[in-house]
């Protein structure tokens, strides 16, 4: 038992040691803009764009059921007009990054992971390095850059969408108007909402794509080296972003309570 | 070509994306372009829960927001409010700050100083920015939701003490006791009622046997009547006349008796009065000379005062011996 809880330390050690040593590797080899520069537009696509289906499909599931739960929630003295100010505050705040970056870790993470352990296991990271590619550059670097761009975009997209399927849900189905959710989503907005949403889930995207990068370039084996690896890169993504969303939350949103 | 094509997909995802979250930011932060908004400042000595974008209400339409809240030099506190442009202030304009919800929400209202509600401490507080620099608009706070529902918490207070006073006192002794008077007073009023009404009974009676005696009383004057009538045919003669007229005649002989006598009468009480003053100051004085009171007590109650007014007449008529004799013992004139 003790064997086995030790290498589990261990190895969750190795892999965050791996992760932040391939971040350092990274960031040296970011200067290598034109190695990257030439995926990065394939990789925002692959791991943005694409991902937009799903981040607003997320976020219009996830309005409406605010909605409903606000309203479920506020009896008796409590105003419907914060029905509004719930959706907007947990949809932007809290809800658009964390959901979506949960399901991006999925999709990218697991993506990122299988595709370079792939290409690890059959040997094309070396053959890359064996042309005089740095395999950093090469596939770690445009995939990190385009997750911290695109992560964002994906939430913004994300609170947009989410927002108007809270406003939807309330005309629709609690009979409120126009006026009355705008007034709670406008009560305690603030600009913030947006920017801490914006960052957190920039750093989402950083998280996700590193963890992905060091699981996959660690795979080993065959398939079912590469299917760990995938698993683990979803794993550790999936944590990441719960620790990082208390980690702003208790950085920022602490800091500026006071 | 497929490069191309990723860029391009790319850029106008993160453009629209971009765009769209500005665009929601304005929307929801209520921002207006192309408007130059009236920027007001109010001066308070306290602001209360008012924060930075709260809104700026004039006669209950929402016409700004509070842009800025600082702390001024003398103890004061300055609010700057943007107003929309072309906003018309009110006559005479004050700013009042209150909670706007039970939420936490506070709002600043633009209104006209005879509009502002009757409150004392507002009036207080509006008195007391009259002091504040020209050209800032005068503040107060309106008492907080949190204050009022403070007092109605005392006055709760206040009214379960004083239920729990009226539930002490009123225990079940107290409510025997007040069963018990309730039973006591209900046979009071029985007893009052059967008195009442033997009290009514002997009215009755008392009132027959009156109208008995009334019927009684005027068969005697009817008989009574009768008699005099027939005394008075039996004296039609004048005899009668004439002993009344000499009855007058001596009974005005003896008021005029009378009358001297009382006369005299009173002129002995006149002097039985002097005598008796005379008698009583006679007797005041004889009771301080024999107490030895004034010159004449001390003379007969004191032998030796006699006795030395006898020895001083002695002397005296020996001076006036002695003065006959020889004078110029006595008288001496000189010129120079």
């Amino acid at each position: 038992m003790f064997e086995t809880l030790g290498r589990v330390v261990r190895e969750a050690l190795e892999a965050f040691g791996q992760a932040g040593s391939l971040a350092a590797e990274a960031g040296r080899s970011s200067r290598d803009l034109k190695t990257w520069g030439a995926n990065f537009s394939q990789q925002a696509r692959a791991l943005g764009v694409n991902s937009l289906p799903i981040g607003i499909l997320i976020a219009l599931f996830t309005g409406v059921v605010l909605a409903l739960l606000a309203s479920y929630s506020f009896t008796g003295a409590v105003p419907r007009y914060l029905v509004g100010t719930l959706v907007q505050k947990t949809v932007m705040m809290e809800l658009a990054p964390v959901l979506t970056g949960l399901a991006l870790a999925g999709r990218v993470g697991a993506n990122i992971a299988a595709e370079l352990g792939t290409m690890k296991v059959t040997e094309q990271v070396d053959a890359l390095e064996t042309l005089g590619y740095d395999p950093v550059a090469y596939l770690v670097v445009p995939r990190i850059l385009a997750g911290i761009l695109m992560f964002p975009i994906v939430v913004g997209a994300a609170m947009f969408v989410g927002l108007g399927a809270g406003w939807a849900a309330s005309l629709g189905l609690l009979d409120m108007t126009t006026s009355e959710f705008l007034k709670g989503a406008r009560l305690f907005f603030d600009g913030f909402d947006v920017r801490y949403g914006l960052v957190k889930s920039a750093s989402f995207g950083f998280a996700v794509t590193l963890l992905g990068c060091t699981n996959g370039l660690r795979a080993k084996g065959g398939a079912q080296g590469v299917g760990s690896s995938a698993t683990q890169a979803v794993v550790q993504s999936a944590v990441m972003i719960l620790v990082l969303d208390a980690f702003w939350a208790v950085v920022w949103l602490l800091g500026r309570a006071a | 070509m497929k490069q191309r094509s990723n860029d391009w997909i790319v850029g106008a995802t993160i453009i629209v994306v971009m765009v769209g979250i500005v665009f929601s930011t304005l929307f929801l932060q209520q921002a207006e372009f192309g408007k130059k908004p009236e920027l007001v400042t109010a001066h308070f000595r306290d602001v209360g829960g008012v924060q930075v974008g709260n809104a700026v209400v004039i006669r209950g339409v929402v016409a700004g927001r509070v842009k800025q809240i600082a702390l001024a030099p003398n103890d004061w506190v300055l609010i700057s409010m943007e107003l929309n442009e072309g906003t018309l202030m009110p006559a005479d304009p004050v700013v009042l700050v209150q909670a706007a919800t039970l939420f936490g929400e506070w709002q600043a209202i633009i209104t006209s100083r005879t509009a502002v509600p009757v409150n004392r401490e507002v009036e207080t507080q509006l008195a007391e920015v009259d002091g504040a620099p020209e050209g800032s608009l005068r503040g107060a706070v309106l008492p907080d939701i949190a204050q009022l529902t403070t007092v109605a918490g005392g006055i709760a207070g206040n009214i379960a003490s004083v239920s729990e006073r009226v539930r002490t006192a009123f225990n079940d002794s107290a409510a025997r006791e007040l069963r018990r008077s309730i039973r006591d007073f209900s046979i009071l009023s029985r007893d009052l009622a059967a008195a009442v009404k033997v009290q009514s009974r002997n009215l009755d009676s008392l009132a027959v046997s009156a109208r008995l005696s009334f019927a009684d009383v005027a068969s005697s004057a009817n008989a009574l009547q009768r008699t005099m009538s027939r005394v008075d045919s039996a004296t039609a003669q004048g005899e009668v006349q004439e002993i009344l007229r000499q009855s007058r005649q001596a009974s005005q002989n003896l008021r005029n008796a009378t009358e001297r006598f009382e006369s005299l009468s009173r002129s002995l009480v006149s002097a039985e009065a002097n005598l008796r003053g005379a008698i009583g100051k006679a007797d005041t004085i004889l009771a301080r000379v024999e107490r030895g009171q004034g010159s004449l007590g001390l003379l007969v109650n004191d032998p030796s005062l006699y006795r030395n007014s006898d020895s001083l007449l002695v002397d005296l008529r020996k001076l006036v011996v002695d003065f006959r004799s020889d004078p110029k013992k006595y008288i001496n004139v000189r010129v120079f």
